[in-house]
């Protein structure tokens, strides 16, 4: 009888092992499962060091106030978030990061592929202006913002030589609560259109000439031409150009503490820069992790929706 | 219906590159024309400025005795196959061979009742939903040909439309062209430098040198009568023998080829003057033959090299100092280091005047 019984285990044991190899036999085509066993944990490991932890630590200290300084023990479990959705100047750093995106995706962008479609063909004008238009994004972020803001001042910049030959009153552009996102706006549109305008260049040059003189004996006008074989061809550099102008928005930083520092009245704050002022320099960790998670998530959120529209044909 | 005519036409691009230099021809009505010539001759450049695709430098092209120069390409009712086929990526096969209908401003119903009936011809129905990166090299190019026939224009280009294909391919989409032109007679003018391809399908070929060009003739007329050194040494394959000959004149002209006296028995051009020349046959008009001693035109001569291809051989001998290639059937039992005599076809010779490489002879009996 134990006999029939360690037969039996051995038998189940044989066959599953028989299954296991077979399983490993089905699923490791060309070594597919050795290379993952490999490479997935290097990469796996420094993902979760320098993302997952980050941003699992953020998570936990959002729910803390704490200076910073210390461990932090003083649990206020959601209020943190509570504070940051009632805060007005969340709202309108919500809202101008949104007004980045849009002018990026409706000015800058198009402004961007218009000046690429003028001037991608290869000439030495053609190179210089490209070289001219690309000057700003060499530029770094807070050297141009101290420029512009030499430009915006009202009493010594070129808005103070231009109210003057208009006669009319001094403008402090960027201490107007009203206008002074609308210079931010100008000066980023200026600061990266050269960037998207050399991806557009890039792929331009790509398309084969063949297919546009095809084009014009087919019958098709220079703007035809441009809408039915240009643009669709040049596709992935748009999809790119897209990807990372937003995220560049939702990034924007740099430009705005030299050109405003988020003011005035908090009104030219972004995601990040509102992230720096009130949970940095104030000393309120718990409450800047609280930002950051939000800002996490709206970058997943974007992340996953890109992927599912834009990407989606090209996966 | 349209003729097509070039009126010294010239192409300088910048930096004073002359690529084609005072092209003069004129194409009848359903003529199929082919461009032959080596590469960086001008044929493309030609054919484009036909097309409105490059600018004129000088001269006119004029398509049904209107002059084209100014037009768009769109104006010049002309269509064009290209090398790399040009087909939109993007697009089905159906979207491609529809483009040019859709910038027309045709309705749907008018756009389909066109597409169908090039796509049945060209045997693409069930393809027409398919992306051009799903289909053959030669799917594409029906596809091509589709995309030109669809808008019924009175001129047809092809521009080395058949280079991207493999040998096979080749021959059966050739067959195909002619086919094709021949159902729908529009005036076809076709770039290549494959000899074949212009030999196959052309009523006339004009064969183009550095942008001018060397003779306008039918192939016939290329083959057995060309008209300078260079065409006779570009057509046939293997290419024809050239042997310096010195030209003397006795009783009639004649010349001396390894120590045998040759008598021209044609007409030689006496208006060149020109006493040294080159004589011209082509391989498969020197034969190799049992010994007629009492032949003048035979001569003896060591075979060098000897391939074997097929129904044919070709080898290598000397005549004097020259080389020769030999085309003769394979059941010629020679071989290599064998002395074996050449028999030369006096009615096939040609003669060229070294000073302007012009044809100065025509034997008795012309092919033409």
């Amino acid at each position: 009888m134990s006999n029939e019984v360690t037969t039996i285990g051995k038998r189940s044991s044989t066959s599953s092992n028989q299954n296991v190899s077979r399983w490993f036999k089905k699923n490791n085509h060309g070594n597919r499962l050795l290379t993952l066993v490999l490479f997935l944990p290097p990469a796996l490991l420094l993902f979760t060091i320098f993302v997952i932890l980050p941003i699992g630590e953020a998570g936990y200290y959002s729910l803390f106030r704490w200076n910073g300084y210390g461990e932090p023990s003083q649990w206020v479990e959601f209020s943190n978030y509570v504070r940051l959705f009632k805060h007005g100047a969340f709202d309108t750093a919500v809202w101008n990061t949104f007004k980045i995106i849009l002018i990026s995706l409706v000015i800058q962008l198009p402004l961007a592929l218009i000046i690429a479609l003028s001037i991608y063909k290869k000439s030495w004008a053609n190179s210089l202006f490209r070289l001219i238009f690309f000057l700003p994004y060499i530029l770094a972020e807070v050297a141009a913002g101290l420029i512009w803001r030499f430009v915006f001042d009202g009493d010594y910049g070129v808005m103070a030589r231009f109210t003057e030959a208009l006669n009319t009153d001094t403008w402090y552009i960027l201490a107007d609560k009203n206008w002074a996102f609308v210079a931010i706006l100008v000066v980023l549109v200026w600061k990266y259109f050269g960037f998207h305008m050399m991806i557009y260049i890039a792929a331009l040059q790509g398309v084969p000439k063949d297919l546009i003189e095809a084009s014009k004996l087919d019958g098709a006008s220079r703007f035809q031409a441009i809408w039915y074989v240009k643009i669709p061809l040049i596709m992935s550099g748009i999809t790119i150009s897209i990807f990372f102008s937003i995220l560049g928005a939702l990034q924007t930083f740099d430009l705005i503490m030299p050109l405003t520092g988020g003011g005035p009245s908090n009104s030219t704050h972004t995601l990040v820069s509102y992230l720096y002022t009130f949970g940095i320099t104030r000393m309120n960790v718990g409450f800047g992790s609280a930002v950051g998670v939000v800002l996490f998530i709206c970058c997943v959120i974007f992340a996953f929706t890109y992927q599912s529209t834009i990407m989606k044909d090209k996966k | 219906m349209a003729s097509v005519e070039f009126k010294h036409i010239e192409k300088i691009y910048p930096g004073n590159v002359h690529t084609v230099k005072d092209f003069n021809l004129k194409i009848n009505d359903g003529e199929f024309i082919v461009f032959l010539g080596p590469s960086g001759c001008g044929k493309s450049t030609t054919l484009r400025m036909l097309a409105g695709l490059e600018d004129i430098s000088g001269g006119e092209i004029l398509i049904n005795n209107k002059v084209v120069n100014d037009l768009e390409p769109i104006e010049r009712d002309i269509a064009m196959v290209f090398q790399s086929y040009a087909l939109y990526p993007h697009m089905s096969v159906y979207q491609n061979i529809a483009f040019a209908l859709k910038l027309a401003g045709l309705s749907k119903s008018e756009i389909e009742e066109k597409v169908r009936p090039v796509a049945d011809m060209l045997q693409l129905t069930p393809l027409l939903d398919r992306k051009p990166r799903a289909l053959s090299g030669g799917q594409r190019q029906r596809v091509a040909m589709g995309r030109a026939m669809v808008r019924t224009p009175e001129v047809f280009l092809f521009d080395e439309p058949l280079s991207n294909l493999d040998a096979k391919l080749r021959n059966s989409m050739r067959t195909e062209i002619k086919t094709l032109h021949k159902k729908i007679k529009k005036t076809t003018i076709y770039v290549t430098h494959d000899q074949v391809e212009a030999m196959t399908l052309a009523d006339r070929i004009v064969i183009l040198r550095d942008g001018k060009v060397e003779q306008v003739g039918t192939p016939r007329e290329i083959y057995h009568s060309p008209a300078n050194k260079f065409v006779a040494g570009f057509i046939g394959s293997p290419a024809m023998n050239f042997i310096p000959v010195e030209l003397a004149k006795d009783e009639g002209w004649h010349v001396d080829i390894a120590g045998q006296k040759l008598n021209l028995l044609g007409d030689v051009d006496d208006n060149q003057t020109d006493t040294k020349a080159t004589l011209g046959i082509r391989p498969c008009d020197i034969h190799i033959t049992p010994d007629l001693l009492t032949n003048p035109l035979v001569i003896k001569g060591t075979v060098e090299n000897l391939e074997l291809l097929g129904s044919t051989i070709q080898l290598t001998s000397r005549l004097g100092d020259s080389q020769i290639t030999v085309e003769a059937p394979s059941s010629h039992m020679v071989n290599e280091d064998e002395v074996t005599n050449f028999y030369i076809d006096e009615s096939r010779l040609h003669l060229f005047s070294d000073q302007t490489g012009l044809s100065m002879y025509k034997p008795n009996a012309v092919l033409e």
